[in-house]
This record gives C-alpha cells, structure tokens and sequence, in this order.
C-alpha cells in the first residue's frame, strides 16, 4: 500500500517536474544553450504567488494565465536585449550564453531576496487530502500534477501539429533547414525563450503549491531542471518526459525511506550514473 | 556586432616576423617593485588597508585557479567553491585534529583537492560544457548537503578553530598562494605543455588528431585549477576561525570569482589579477552605498562584459598593443630548415589496411564490407559521389568513428583499440575537409604543437621549423590562423600533418575551393612526399583532375563499397564508376 502510495505521489510529482524542463528543453532544443537563470524565474514566480495568494487570499492558480503571458513578453524582451547578440558567434556562443544566464541568474535572485527574503515558504492552500480507496491523494499534487500534464501536454500538441508549433521544432533540428523554408529563425528563438521562461513561471506557480522555495536556493531548481532534461537526452520531448517521471518516482520514493536530505542528492547522483552508463540519455533509442 | 565580438575572443598576435624572448627590462623592474611594495604593505599601512590586500590576494589566488579550467582549458565551472571548500574542511580538519601546522595543512589540502579533482575528472571532463558547468554548479551545492550532515566534520554547526594566525601571517600566505596560481596559470600559457591545454580549447578533434592526449590534459589542468582554491580555502578557514558549510561553499564566491576573472580578460595572464584589483578596490567605495544590490550588480556586470568586451580589460589593453600575448617557444626569428631528400624507415609493405569494414549509423550503412590497402612508396586517391562513405573510411582509420565490423591495420597491427590521439603519434597523420586550426595560436604554435607529439618530439622547434618551410608558409608563421586565405589554411593543415614526421598521411579532400594557384602550391609538396620521409599518403577528394595524375593508384568507392580500383586512366574510364557519377545513359 505503501508503495503504491510512493507511486502515485511519484507520478504526480513528475507531471510537475515534466513541466519544469520543458521551459528548459524548448529553449535548449532551438537555441542549443542552457538557461542557468530558469531556477532563479521560478523561484521568482512561485514567490510572488506565495505573495500574492498570502495577501489577496485568492487562489493562486488565478494567477497562471497573467504570469504566462506577462512572462511570454518579458521572456522575448530578454532574448533581443541579452542573447541575440550573442546569435552569431561561432564557438564561444554556447559558454558566452552561459555566462549571460549566470550573470541574469543572480540579478533576479538579489531582486528576489529583496521582494521576499531569503526564508523558505510554501502555500498552507489546497493542502487537502481525498482519500480514495485508502490511498491519500492531496490536493496541491493533483493540481500540480494534473496542470502540468496537461499544459506540457497542450505545448506538444501545438509544436506536432500547428504550422507555428512545427515551425519551431524544425529550427530546433535544423536552423539553416529552416532558415530554406522561410522561417524567421531569429523570431522563432525570441519565441522559444519567451516560452521557455513562460513554461519556468508556470512551473514555479505550481511548484510552490508542493514545495517549499526560497531565493537563496533557486538555482538547485536550474540543476533538477537540467538534470532532468539531461537524463531525457537534450532536446529530446519524450525522454524529458520519461526522465520527468522517473525523478519524481525516485525522489518519492527516497524522501520516505531515506529522508529530506538524501531526496536532495538524489537528482545529482542519477545524473552522474547516467553521464557514465548512459550519456545519450534514456529517451534516444539504442544506437 | 557578432563579428566584433568573435574577433574580440582571439588572441592577436606580436609584431610579424619577430617575436623577441625573454623578459623585457621594465616588466622585471615592475616586478622587483611590486614584490617591493607587497612587503612593506603590513609595515607601513593600517589594518584595514592590510585586510583589504589580503581579500585582493585571496580572490586573485581563486581566480587565477578558475582562469586555468574555465578561461584556458575553455570548460566553464561554475563551482569552484566546491575546491575552496574542501581544502577549508581538510585543512581544518588536519590541524584539529592532528596538530600539523596550518601552512603544512593547507599544503596537503590543496593536494587533496587535486586527487578530488582527478576523480571527478575522469567522469565529468568527458562531457560536453554545458554538462560540465552544470554539474560543478550542482557540486557545490552536493557538498553543502553532504557536509552538514556529516558529524565528523562537525555537521552544521561547523568547526571553531582557535586563533592561530596573525594578519601578517595571512597576507604572507595569500602572497604565496597567488604567486604559486600566478606560476601555474604561466605555466599553461607559455609552455610548450600547455600549448596542449590551448590546442584543446580550441578544437579538440583536432587537437586529438594531431597526438595529444586530451583526457589526460583536461584532467591535469582541472588538478591545476582545484589546487589554489583549496589553499586559498584552508587559510581563509584559519583567519576566521570558524567554518560551516554554508560559508565553506558560498555560491557567491563563484560569482565574484568569475566577474573578476571576466573583467580582466579571461583565459588571459594577467587579466584575474587585473580584474581583481579593480573590481575589488572599486567595490569597497561602493558596498557602502549599496549593500543589498551586490549580487545584482555583478550579475549585471557579467552581461555587460560579454556583450560589451568579452575580452575584459587585457582584451582592450591588446587593441592598444599592450600585455599581448608571446607566442610559445618561438625563436627570434623562424630558421630556414630545410633537410636533404630522406627515406621514409624502412619496413611494412602495406602501410594501412582495411578488412571488411563496415560502419553503421543506426540505419544507415556508411560502409559496406570495405577491404583496401595502402602500400609504401605510393599515393592512393580514393575518390566517389557524395555519401560513397570516404570521410568515414578517413574516421575509422583515424580512430574518430568505431567500425561496426571489420578492423583496420597500421603496418600490419591491428589498430581498434588504439585511441585517436595514439594512432597519431604513431604515423598516422590526417588534414581534416573543413581546416580545424586553433584560431588563439599562431601558425607556429599550431604547428609546434603537432611536432611535440610527433616521433621527433625531442627536436620539437626545429621539426615545426622545417614543416612550416615545406609548405612554403615561413613568412606567415606568427599570423593567427584567421589571417590566412582557404589555401594557406590547407597549407597548415598539412604542415601540422608533416609536423608529426608521420609515416602515413591521410588527406581529407585537401582541394576542395583551391583556386589553380592553390592546388599547384599543394601539388608541389605532395609530389615530392617520399622526400619528406613519409612512406605514403592516401587522399580523399573530389577535384579529381588536380590528384589524378600524382596517383599511383585510384580507388572508387560508391555508397559504402568499392567498386573500382586500378590505375587512374584505367578507373577514370570504367563505365561502372562514369555511372555512379552520371547516372545511367539509357
């Protein structure tokens, strides 16, 4: 009973998770880089939910389609200021890039800490539990797992089978390919960051629902959110979506039997195995 | 913009032609003066000035250590900390509780930091960057959690360590500290080894092609980079007298590690030290102001040093001509070596063969079951249509791709489990379809450094000396790589190949967009090969009519098999190979 309880929890906790690196694989998958502020924009966004919801006392999943769009905006203003620049170099765009998130990275952490302070919060909200056939489901998981299923699912359906969707992926797999096909490619990466930090906000709404946050500590969410894009194979939707679930089976799983502190090591410790058994990734097939 | 910025990236050469040695009188004068003025700082000032060299001292020593795997070895960390911690823990650790002396300690933790990195090496340095940053960035982290829970290290409470040291003392030791991450960093830039560590940075196939073993080069510039932070740790442990894991892994010493080693140019000499001293000294008028905006605030400076001037400070300083770069091991002036005509050693029949090799990616069939040879004394053209798999045949005989079936032999050997980098020190040398030239060396360097892997390695400088003369390209030879047109850019290639006094050269389509001019220059040298020393040369290429009348031999290849082989008169004219160009005449 208890493992199924592990599991359940582990399923949902992974749809919230699948949506924690989507934002991170779009952005990678059709900029080839690596957002190392995407913790610091959802430590932000789950902060100012935890704000907003303590002070309005409103529910805080009000706030999911306004922070989507707002951050859609800020998210392609920040492309064209930041990393458009950077779009043309050769070599070293991949560790400028890097430098440029790091740098944006702790820009919104010190904003954060002082809007909110360094402290760990959570919601009290939707801590509900339904308890169906002896199993315990709580509310805020549901939600967060339900939501994020279904808006990662929503983002897929759009990138397959949307002329604006597909236009996306094809310059994520061949940029000069689409470049051919008419496809404004700087546009779409300004839209694939706008997304990428679209997705991150969402996801922070949802995560603080289920887990505490705090701003001194937003980049091990850039670490989880990586490792679990790494683990899928970079770029690569269903892997993420398996290493997604995976991550949220085995930190279930870990927090119970061996507490808080090994479920944060978990994360770092499968990505190491992974790297060495495994480096493509769980979701390519066997070359 | 991004051209700007590109060219910005790259180290500009000295002045053409020359490039003078040893120190010049002023910069041994600047020095005598600033160790002058390091001694009398604890003499003649306050403490708070002495304190805030020692934080100068402090932050230079941690970033030369980041300058050495993030700027030179071009793999970002964004955890060094990790280092400074553990050498903070080990030394604190070693004192408490064995009553070593803290300057001994701090030495033996820096040299456990090393072993760490060693091990952590052998796992991370085999990934990609943006792996490698990530998950420094998540080790730090790791270590935090780990230490606090480990109660022999005293858990989350720390350790208090009694006051041992007196500020003097600590000054002294940074000093110290400094000038060691100060040598290493000279080290890596102006030796002939750590040419390596640049050659690497820049292309690493290449680098692998021309002999140089980069698993184990990441991995001793990582040890290299995990030294200084750990003693640097281990002091900074003794003058507070207390260390806990939060302050032994503070995130935002890589940050500040990183702007300062970005603002004075990063993978530069003296840039950490620069950016350190302005950066610091800058920062103290202004934390006053402005305490709850630091973090921000660098971060903000980081962006603006990438989009601005990537370079820092000692990037703008060489558009002045100032603080450039010396070329490694370069002579005065470049000799004019030029050897009479030599045999190639003596030996093997058959230079390299090939036995049934097949290839697969995934699906496709690259090669099919490919048996050839090349023998000595002759030059093999292996020519066929787009996607005939030649490029693979090069990659499996170089070790870059792995035969699904099949094996290849070097005089008579089998070669599968050889790596890459071996089967060029061995004699086999290759030139690559689009020129992988290490674009921050010079033509010199690039060459020096396939002739310190070579079987001539001891004669080093005279070997790179000699193959830049074959190939007609002395005069350029200290111009970055940038400067040369698409011909000279094969020409180095190939003198790096003959740099390696190779026993087999393997040509990977070395005409391809040569204007005639360019493919005589070429021409010229592969006629007279055999007077090189080489023993054979094999080239892939599609601009058939300047290879086929210096072939001894022409093979055919189409889609993964071979499908002619003979002389090239008699190839050219075989109807099976005019189709797999032409298609069929119905």
């Amino acid at each position: 009973m208890i493992v199924l309880q592990l599991v359940i929890n582990g399923v949902l906790l992974g749809g919230t998770y699948i949506l924690l690196a989507q934002g991170l694989n779009l952005i990678f998958g059709v900029m080839g880089i690596v957002n190392i502020a995407h913790g610091a924009i959802i430590t932000l966004a789950g902060l100012f939910t935890y704000w907003f919801a303590t002070e309005t006392h409103q529910s805080p999943l009000l706030l999911i389609p306004p922070v989507f769009i707002v951050m859609l905006v800020v998210g392609g203003i920040l492309q064209r200021l930041l990393l458009e620049p950077l779009a043309k170099l050769g070599r070293s765009r991949e560790l400028l890039t890097l430098m440029v998130t790091f740098g944006l990275s702790y820009v919104l952490v010190e904003t954060a800490l002082n809007f909110f302070g360094s402290q760990y919060v959570s919601l009290p909200d939707l801590q509900t539990t339904w308890s169906v056939a002896g199993l315990a489901f709580n509310e805020a998981l549901v939600a967060a797992g339900a939501l994020g299923a279904l808006i990662s699912g929503g983002l897929y359906i759009w990138l397959r089978y949307t002329a604006s969707g597909q236009a996306l992926l094809a310059t994520s797999q061949n940029p000069v390919g689409a470049v051919t096909c008419g496809i404004d490619v700087r546009r779409m990466r300004a839209i694939a960051f706008a997304l990428g930090t679209a997705l991150a906000a969402t996801a922070g709404i949802l995560l603080i629902l289920i887990l505490p946050l705090s701003a001194p500590t937003a980049d091990t969410l850039t670490i989880l959110s990586f490792v679990i894009v790494a683990l899928g194979g970079l770029g690569d939707y269903r892997g993420a979506v398996m290493a997604a679930l995976l991550l949220g089976l085995v930190q279930s799983g870990v927090g119970y039997y061996l507490g808080g502190d090994a479920e944060v090591v978990v994360p770092y410790l499968l990505l190491i195995t992974f790297m060495v058994v495994r480096p493509q990734g769980i979701g390519h097939a066997t070359r | 913009m991004g051209q700007w910025l590109e060219r910005r990236l790259s180290a500009p050469p000295t002045t053409p032609a020359t490039a003078a040695r040893g120190p010049r009188p002023l910069a041994v004068a600047i020095l005598v003066a600033v160790i002058a003025g390091a001694g009398a700082v604890p003499l003649f000032t306050s403490a708070y000035v002495l304190q805030l060299a020692t934080d100068i001292l402090t932050f230079a020593a941690l970033a030369y250590g980041w300058n050495i795997i993030s700027g030179c070895t071009g793999y970002l960390s964004f955890g060094q900390v990790s280092f400074f911690g553990i050498g903070a823990y080990a030394t604190s650790v070693l004192v408490l509780r064995t009553g070593v002396p803290w300057y001994l300690a701090a030495l033996i933790a820096a040299a456990f930091s090393g072993v760490v990195a060693a091990l952590l090496g052998t796992v991370m340095l085999r990934l990609r960057g943006i792996m490698f940053a990530l998950g420094m960035l998540g080790l730090a982290r790791i270590l935090v959690v780990v230490a606090s829970d480990w109660n022999y290290i005293g858990a989350a409470g720390g350790l208090t360590l009694p006051a041992q040291l007196t500020p003097v003392a600590v000054y002294l030791a940074m000093w110290v500290a400094v000038a060691g991450a100060f040598a290493l960093n000279y080290f890596v830039l102006h030796s002939g080894w750590g040419l390596s560590v640049t050659g690497v940075r820049d292309e690493e196939t290449a680098a692998s092609a021309i002999g140089v073993p980069t698993a184990r080069i990441k991995t001793a510039a990582f040890i290299m980079s995990a030294l200084a932070p750990a003693a640097v740790g281990g002091l900074v442990a003794w003058n507070r007298s207390f260390i806990d894991p939060p302050s032994a892994f503070d995130p935002t010493l890589d940050l500040q590690v990183i702007v300062f080693a970005l603002f004075g140019g990063i993978g530069t000499l003296w840039g950490p030290a620069l950016g350190t001293l302005v950066l610091v000294i800058v920062g103290e008028q202004f934390w006053a102001y402005l305490p709850d905006l630091q973090l921000a605030l660098y971060g903000v400076l980081v962006i603006a040093v990438v989009l601005a001037f990537p370079g820092g400070i000692v990037g703008i300083a060489n558009r002045f001509g100032w603080l450039r770069r010396r070329p490694v091991l370069a002579p005065t002036t470049l000799p004019s070596v030029s050897r009479p005509p030599q045999p190639a050693p003596p030996g093997d029949e058959t230079i390299i063969e090939v036995r049934d090799l097949t290839v697969r990616f995934g699906g496709l069939v690259a090669l099919n079951g490919i048996s050839l040879s090349v023998r000595r004394g002759e030059m093999v053209s292996i020519i066929g249509a787009n996607g005939a798999g030649k490029t693979t045949l090069f990659n499996a005989i170089t070790g870059f791709v792995k035969p699904s079936e099949g094996g290849v032999f070097y005089r008579g050997k089998s070669v599968s489990d050889i790596p890459s980098y071996q089967r060029a020190r061995q004699g086999i040398a290759r030139t690559f379809q689009i020129p992988r030239l290490m674009e921050s060396m010079t033509v010199w360097e690039n060459t020096l450094l396939a002739a310190r892997y070579g079987k001539r390695g001891g004669d080093a400088v005279e070997q790179a000396a000699w193959a830049l003369h074959t190939v007609k390209l002395d005069a350029l030879w200290l111009e970055p790589p940038s400067k040369l047109s698409p011909g000279q850019q094969r020409r180095l290639e190939m003198a790096r190949a003959l740099a390696l006094n190779p026993t087999v050269i393997l040509l990977d389509e070395v005409m391809a967009g040569m204007t005639r001019d360019e493919q005589g220059e070429i021409r010229a040298v592969l006629r007279h090969f055999r007077e090189l020393g080489v023993a054979a040369v094999a080239g892939v290429e599609h601009v058939i009519s300047a290879i086929a009348d210096i072939s001894d031999r022409m093979i055919v290849l189409d889609r993964g098999k071979k499908i002619a082989e003979g002389k090239p008169d008699t190839v050219l004219r075989d109807p099976l190979v005019i189709e797999s160009y032409l298609g069929k005449v119905s």
